[in-house]
């Protein structure tokens, strides 16, 4: 070889270690969370039963009714009963939950929501029922009664499947949205026949109880809702993602709230464009930073990501969205692994940072409706990791979560409080499943329960604020949306490397608190107008 | 049939090219939906061979199942100078924005096999009128009078009523005069033999198993249709179908069904193909030839072609094993000696 060649070749090799080097840095800049199955050890077995009314729903709502700030899980049972698990898990331990006899062992079950209804520092549940939902209130040690009268709760004998509150400008009790999905006594021909969804207002500022319900016409089969602020006006409007399998004429729709005014849908006038999906689950997080929440819809084949089409209009931003799934990796339109030909069919998602590095990841439960043969029969559920360039990259099967049972809600929760992530999937026609975060990650992290005083006791409608140098993450503090899967308890928050964060709350009212500096590693209970203070589990 | 997977790269974009020998210029795009989904291939081999015949280049891209993946493929194909499109669209309602992008360039579109809701585009199907007509004509002809079933298409399915209403135009004549009675019919919920099989089931009780034939909407509802029968001794009677599965043709051979009504995929290839390179010739879309005008569910005229079927019954079985559709083998398995021509 030549000297001539030699020089022009160390600048090739040089390049080229280099972008090798690039390469190895790219798939080292997301950490791969390692999740271990421990579902036959939790003590969890509970199955999502029954025939076609059971199609849809199988829901779960984690969050702590025992008081030790541990999340609990209420899994759907279907045809069966409703099953409530303690969370018996060590701190950092295995999981472990027990069964117990809770008052909320109801069949027909198909979602559950925790919310504190009325406000007495007890979380109570809504259970959505293939039949007449139930108002469930909390009395502690994870007890439940019937409160259906007691706060003029309307349950209807829908086929209800979707479920969100909010708590309207000064109102003692929350605002409660049922979404229904098709006419079951129609069987033979279902097309068509979606049943309305209800908004349950309060009957007056200071009632406990709410008046009968208002019909949300027209209704498209909706099988997730959410009362989120899209354009942060401060006031949440209602988001419904319907199943156009079922509907006709519909498209996913987006509801005003307007205090003291019927609701009223967003449409071509106001900058709405028709979109038809076979919409299961609503999951939303502000994923581009921008201030705004984007809005993941879960559906058959594509999925979809919307984001404002223009956040910056003058005047605020108008109900347009774009669906920018495809650009940033997370369509997840057929399976990962094995199956690869046909697309998949998603119902639960969740946005929320299981390696802790500072940027929200998405969670997505997949499962054939159930025998469905242009549908992919293994259909594997997804654990899409967020990179630096905001695209996702799929790690469900090398983080060890690529379940292929017929997926229908879950969650990410930390049950066993060491600061990691964990996963809880429901199923139908098999038992439930959950896994433990088990190897240590390098990002750090903040858990935060939110407090104030009034009705709205968990501050349902704030935005959350976490500032680490000059990155703000921000998280609205919503119930509703998933797929029948509702929380209420921590809210997570990677961090990456910082070993600190600034924190500050925009209160439900627009009130903002003064920013906070909080160490990384910690749980904290927020309470308005006063410095967070430190809580240590066990 | 989804045993064969087959180990295609998993490339974000695929395109794959294939010069022609004797290239005259013009490109024919073809946007797959699912190319992975065995039964393109053999639509994509009378594609290509009649675009490659004709001196121009077939260029193509598979979505994947992606309706997203899609609308970028269009567009790589646009950019890889296409001069026509054929789509088999992923989702007929998400492909607008590229089929109008393609318009706007003034490059004209095919939707092949599934619908397109846009005037702009041409549409090319089989006949599912007359696929429901010769269904009902071949089980008519074995059971001039009798009771009748129905087990229909799923009902979110546009074809399931195309189907029904060739069906019944055959009928109609024998059910008016009361020759015909149709004594239960229903829809089966996403095609699926299981429901199709309670159905029928359902309306056998109804009947005291009095029913003497089944217009059944395709191969896959037929199978279960006869399963009902056969639980209740009635096999044998006339069943239609179509799809020319396996299975199905098997039972044409044995007697349990009476037809499948075959879709030939090489002619729906070679005529998309050919209609392609007429249309970027320039000649219009109502100009092709055997075009009809056709009003979408959507209330949109477009221009269309409706390919002509073939029914298989026990007479012209032979069809597609000189067709290359099935072996012998599979087709006579079961069959008694000499009791089917195309098994001798």
């Amino acid at each position: 070889m030549t000297a001539r060649h030699t020089r022009r070749l160390l600048p090739l090799l040089a390049a080229a270690s280099l972008l090798a080097a690039a390469q190895a840095a790219a798939q080292e800049a997301v950490v791969v969370p390692r999740f271990v199955e421990e579902t036959a050890s939790s003590g969890i077995d509970t199955v999502y039963a029954g025939e076609w009314e059971y199609m849809v729903g199988g829901g779960t709502a984690v969050f702590d009714c025992d008081g030790d700030r541990k999340a609990d899980a209420l899994i759907a049972g279907g045809a069966g009963v409703a099953s409530l698990y303690r969370n018996a898990s060590d701190v950092g331990g295995t999981l472990r939950f027990e069964r117990l006899e809770s008052g909320l062992e109801v069949e027909g079950v198909s979602g559950a929501w925790p919310l504190d209804v009325d406000g007495d520092g007890i979380q109570d549940v809504v259970l959505l029922r293939v039949g007449e939902n139930l108002a469930m209130r909390g009395l502690g040690q994870c007890r439940f009664e019937r409160a259906n009268e007691a706060w003029g709760f309307d349950g209807g004998d829908a086929w209800s499947t979707a479920f969100a509150a909010t708590w309207e400008r000064g109102m003692a009790l929350p605002t409660l949205a049922v979404g229904n999905y098709i006419d079951r006594k129609e069987e033979a021909f279902p097309w068509g026949s979606c049943t309305d969804n209800s908004l349950h207002r309060p009957a007056g500022a200071a009632a406990m109880a709410f008046a009968p319900p208002q019909p949300l016409v027209p209704s498209y089969c909706a099988l997730s809702i959410l009362f989120t602020d899209w354009n942060r006006s401060g006031r949440p409007d209602l988001r419904v993602s319907n199943d156009r399998e079922y509907y006709k004429g519909g498209q996913e729709q987006l509801w005003r709230l307007a205090p003291g005014e019927a609701a009223t849908v967003y449409g071509p006038s106001d900058g709405w464009k028709s979109l038809k999906i076979w919409g299961m689950g609503i999951a939303s997080h502000d994923v581009d930073l921008d201030g705004y929440p984007e809005y993941f819809l879960t559906s058959m084949a594509d999925n979809k990501l919307q984001a404002l089409s223009d956040p910056v209009a003058a005047g605020g931003p108008l109900p347009d969205f774009k669906d920018v799934a495809f650009a940033r990796g997370v369509t997840a339109h057929r399976p990962y692994v094995g199956d690869m030909v046909k697309p998949s069919t998603a119902w639960h998602a969740q946005f929320d940072d299981v390696n802790n590095d500072g940027r929200a990841d998405l969670f997505v439960v997949k499962g054939n409706v159930a025998e469905m043969p242009d549908f992919a029969a293994e259909d594997p559920n997804n654990l899409l990791l967020q990179k630096p360039d905001g695209t996702f990259l799929e790690a469900g099967d090398t983080a060890g979560v690529a379940s292929t049972a017929i997926g229908r809600g879950g969650a990410l929760a930390d049950f066993n409080l060491d600061g990691r992530l964990d996963m809880l999937v429901v199923n139908r026609w098999t038992s439930a499943q959950v896994w433990r975060s088990a190897e240590a990650l390098p990002g750090r992290w903040l858990q935060l329960e939110l407090r104030q005083p009034g009705g709205n006791r968990d501050a349902i409608g704030a935005w959350i604020e976490v500032r680490t140098g000059d990155r703000v993450q921000r998280r609205e503090v919503t119930v509703g949306g998933g797929h029948a899967s509702g929380q209420a308890g921590w809210r997570h928050f990677g961090l990456g490397e910082a070993t600190s964060a600034e924190l500050r709350v925009l209160w439900p009212d627009g009130e903002a608190g003064a920013w906070q500096r909080l160490d990384a590693d910690g749980f904290y209970i927020v309470e308005r107008g006063r410095p967070a203070v430190a809580w240590t589990p066990g | 049939m989804k045993k064969t997977i087959l180990a295609l790269s998993c490339a974000v974009f695929s395109l794959s090219f294939a010069g022609g020998a004797l290239a005259k210029d013009k490109t024919i795009g073809v946007s797959w939906s699912n190319f992975q989904e065995e039964r393109w291939k053999t639509d994509e081999a009378a594609m290509k061979a009649a675009i490659e015949a004709a001196g121009d280049k077939y260029i193509s891209a598979d979505a994947q199942s992606s309706a997203a993946k899609q609308l970028t493929d269009v567009e790589a194909l646009i950019a890889q100078g296409a001069d026509a499109l054929i789509i088999l669209a992923q989702d007929a309602s998400a492909i607008g924005p590229a089929v109008e992008k393609a318009v706007n360039e003034g490059i004209p579109v095919v939707g092949y096999d599934r619908l397109i809701e846009n005037e702009n585009a041409f549409y090319l199907t089989f006949d599912n009128k007359e696929v429901g007509r010769m269904q009902a004509r071949e089980v008519f002809k074995v059971k001039p009078e009798g009771n009748y079933a129905f087990i229909k298409g799923s009902s979110s399915d546009p074809n399931a009523d195309f189907l029904f209403s060739g069906q019944m135009e055959v009928l109609k004549e024998a059910i008016d005069s009361g020759k015909v009675k149709n004594v239960g019919e229903a829809y089966t919920d996403g095609w699926l033999p299981a429901n199709a099989q309670k159905n029928m089931e359902q309306i056998l009780t109804a009947n005291n198993n009095a029913v003497d034939a089944v217009v059944a909407s395709n191969d896959g509802t037929a199978g279960g249709v006869v399963a009902a029968l056969t639980a209740q001794g009635l096999q044998g009677i006339p069943v239609s179908g179509q799809d020319g599965d396996h299975a199905a043709l098997n039972r044409v051979a044995l007697g349990t069904q009476t037809v499948s009504v075959w879709k030939d995929a090489r002619e729906l290839g070679k005529n998309a193909a050919e209609i392609a390179s007429a249309l970027a010739d320039g000649t219009e879309m109502s100009a092709i030839a055997n075009a009809v005008k056709f009003t979408t569910p959507g209330g949109k005229e477009v221009d269309a072609v409706f390919l002509t079927p073939v029914p298989i019954t026990k007479d012209n079985l032979a069809t597609v094993v000189d067709a290359g559709w099935i072996s012998k083998e599979a087709l006579c398995q079961g069959v008694s000696a000499g009791s089917v021509a195309a098994c001798n």
